[in-house]
């Protein structure tokens, strides 16, 4: 029976046990005011009666006699170990905090032991040191050895705008950096940024072959598509090489030449003739068994336009200034790789089908005929634009 | 042979036309938020409410409830707090909304962070959606409502609106707080905020024009009403009966229960089990039984009502029940 009771008691005890310890208007405060032209202040807003620091008595006793408390006794313990345990890092640094003034209330013994009766001490450090200056960074945290009434609310007051606010828990003791000039960043946003940024510092290059690629696959799916044009003409390897390469050598000429500024051509003459020099080449496709001397020309010319659009899209983008020669390079580079990603493709799907008698008639040709209305459907709709 | 292969290309053409017609015939993946009728929505008959004994407690620590497909009601397990807070999750076109995190720090106790990637997670799945930003914002500053706060600060795609007055007043937008309306637009979900201190001076409702749901947080719910500030709080009282004559509200939500199902009686403070929980909504004539008690309280003191309790400007532990 004894034992029975015992266990029940036990039990609605640990029922207890995390409410009294989870309200949270006993939460602890600090703030750091860090923009003033005078000392920094290190405040605390702190339930001392009901921290690990001092007993709910021995709290009241320093209340109710407040000329016996400095310099001797709990209450000065406990400043003291708070004054050690908030570390301050400014610049990597780590600062002394040196106990400046404090004021401890409280209405009585009882409300001190009530956790649902916040008796809140306010105490004050100045942070030692040199002030902290406009681009400098701080970081709040609190060592593992100090237990305080959790969460504990941290609030910045810094050269920003807004004040910066974090929270420390018994798991995240630290607030981690802050930028004293904090810009209202926002995290997600303030993240990938950077990581962008970051990314560039390391491989100003890559990124722009990346790009490049980019405009072929997935982005330009018309040059696609006048490729797999120039693919389904010819059989034989030597010709489709030899007209990929007089394409690519043309486009790349006027990409240079319009991203260095010394061509302009406008998009909207431009765009409607990237379509009909893909309807065109299809329906050569259609008609031609052979490829003839002059279509070598017809695609030069074409590898010309192109190559306005394909400037007019790295327009879009800022080019790095000072290595604008490179990035277009590469820009370029990216294009030829995503064109010989496109070949590739095509042969792996079509290449072993070329050698069947009706290769042309069941394939070659549908294809042509496709590509030559979806060249159709571009002219039709950059006309009407 | 010629006029055969000039048609193809020309159905190819006309087939592509055809297609990207009908491509925009179709509605676009934007989800559609008119404020024209209340988007109807359904609260659970009883809210998980705690057990006899905390320790034997196996309900999920956060309660996750579909009010409808773009509104989420979630309750921190009563046996994890007794405060069993409630938290709102709104959708809008790319967006979702936040509001409150618990009374609850540990994650291992309290993973809010994981129940509410999850639910990000299902919703873009089930609405086409995809890397949804997040705002974490709270209906008012205390600890009670923003203890899992920290979950959330190295989440990618976020916005933490912050923890102090200053952080929120600039968020929202206000200038003239609390008096000004201001509209928000959620991924063409549209809120009005105003200010409501009285409880907490930093405190603001959102009326949501899509559902008409009013959001009154921790000023006005089924329970002991804390008011630090009496005045302040008789105004927002006044400014939400303001805000429901200018707009229809179909239900006001908020934040606790501590009402029983017997008028004027509260279960104490710090139950961890409420078998006879009312429901957590409540209706415009509650609202219209604060503004009167608004015209009548004039000094502090605790003034029963049948469906909340106003504890003006006394020390909050105090309860009714000795
Ligand atoms: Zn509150």
């Amino acid at each position: 029976m004894a034992v029975t009771k015992w266990v029940g008691f036990l039990a609605l005890a640990l029922a207890w046990l995390p409410v009294t310890h989870a309200h949270m208007l006993n939460m602890t405060e600090i703030q750091i005011s860090a923009d003033a032209t005078s000392d920094v202040t290190v405040s605390v807003q702190i339930d001392l009666g009901q921290s690990a620091l001092m007993t709910p008595e021995s709290y009241w006793d320093a209340v109710s006699n407040p000329e016996s408390a400095p310099k001797s006794g709990a209450l000065y313990r406990a400043l003291k170990a708070l004054e050690s345990g908030i570390e301050v890092v400014v610049d990597g640094q780590l600062r002394e905090l040196a106990l400046r003034d404090y004021r401890a209330t409280a209405t009585s013994l009882e409300a001190i032991k009530n956790p649902l009766t916040p008796q809140m001490a306010d105490v004050q450090f100045a942070l030692m040191g040199a002030r902290p200056s406009s681009e400098s960074v701080i970081a709040i945290g609190l060592k593992d050895t100090l237990d305080v009434p959790w969460p504990c609310l941290v609030r910045v007051d810094s050269f920003a705008a807004l004040p910066i606010s974090r929270l420390l828990t018994a798991g995240t003791r630290s607030s981690g950096d802050i930028r004293l000039d904090d810009s209202r960043a926002k995290p997600g946003e303030g993240y990938m940024v950077s990581a962008v940024l970051q990314l560039q510092a390391w491989l100003p290059s890559l990124t722009w072959l990346v790009v490049g690629i980019q405009h072929i696959i997935p982005m330009g799916f018309d040059h696609m598509v006048f490729i797999l044009g120039l693919f389904f003409l010819s059989t034989k390897l030597s010709s489709l090489l030899l007209q990929v390469t007089a394409f690519t050598l043309a486009h790349s000429v006027t990409l240079g030449l319009t991203t260095l500024g010394y061509i302009a051509a406008p998009m909207h003459f431009v765009e409607p003739l990237i379509a009909a020099s893909i309807l065109y080449i299809a329906i050569d496709n259609l008609y031609s068994r052979h490829v003839a001397k002059w279509r070598l020309l017809v695609v030069t010319g074409f590898g010309l336009l192109h190559g306005l659009g394909f400037a007019s899209a790295l327009g879009e983008l800022a080019l790095p200034e000072g290595s604008v020669l490179s990035a277009l390079l590469l820009f370029n580079l990216g294009v030829e790789i995503g064109q010989i990603t496109v070949l590739l493709t095509a042969y792996l799907v079509f290449g072993w089908l070329q050698r069947w008698p009706l290769y042309r008639q069941r394939v070659a040709e549908p294809a042509s005929m496709t590509i030559a209305g979806l060249g159709l459907y571009w002219l039709i709709k950059r006309l009407a634009y | 042979m010629l006029i055969k292969r000039g048609v193809a290309i020309v159905m190819v053409t006309m087939g592509i036309f055809a297609v990207e017609v009908a491509m925009s015939l179709v509605p676009k993946g934007d989800l559609l938020f008119p404020s024209s009728a209340a988007a109807p929505g359904e609260f659970p008959d009883q809210w998980i409410h705690g057990s006899k004994s905390a320790m034997d407690n196996t309900d999920p620590a956060v309660q996750v409830h579909r009010y409808n497909d773009h509104t989420y009601i979630l309750r921190e397990n009563k046996a994890i707090n007794y405060e069993g807070a409630f938290m709102y999750v709104f959708f809008g076109n790319g967006v979702a909304l936040l509001i409150d995190q618990g009374s609850t720090s540990s994650p291992a106790l309290f993973p809010l962070r994981e129940v509410v990637d999850e639910l990000i997670a299902n919703w873009e799945a089930e609405f086409d959606q995809s890397s949804t930003h997040l705002i974490v914002a709270n209906s008012h500053l205390h600890g009670d409502h923003y203890a899992a706060w920290n979950q959330f600060v190295d989440r990618e795609n976020t916005t933490m609106v912050g923890l102090t007055h200053e952080e929120v007043m600039h968020y929202w937008g206000f200038s003239n707080y609390p008096d000004e309306r201001l509209e928000f637009d959620l991924g063409g979900r549209n809120f009005v905020i105003t200010g409501t201190p009285g409880h907490q001076s930093s405190e603001i409702a959102f009326y949501d024009e899509w559902t008409d749901l009013l959001y009154t947080g921790d000023m006005f719910y089924r329970g002991r009403l804390y008011l630090e500030d009496w005045d302040a709080w008789a105004a927002s009282i006044k400014r939400l009966r303001a805000m429901a004559d200018d707009y229809p509200v179909s239900h006001l939500i908020n934040n606790h229960i501590e009402m029983t199902r017997m008028p004027t009686v509260d279960y104490p403070i710090g139950t961890t089990w409420q078998p006879s929980e009312p429901p957590m909504q409540m209706s415009l004539e509650m609202l219209d039984e604060a503004v009167t008690a608004t015209q009548v309280i004039d000094q502090a003191g605790i003034y029963k009502y049948a469906d909340f309790l106003i504890y003006n400007e006394v020390p909050w532990a105090y309860t009714t029940d000795p």
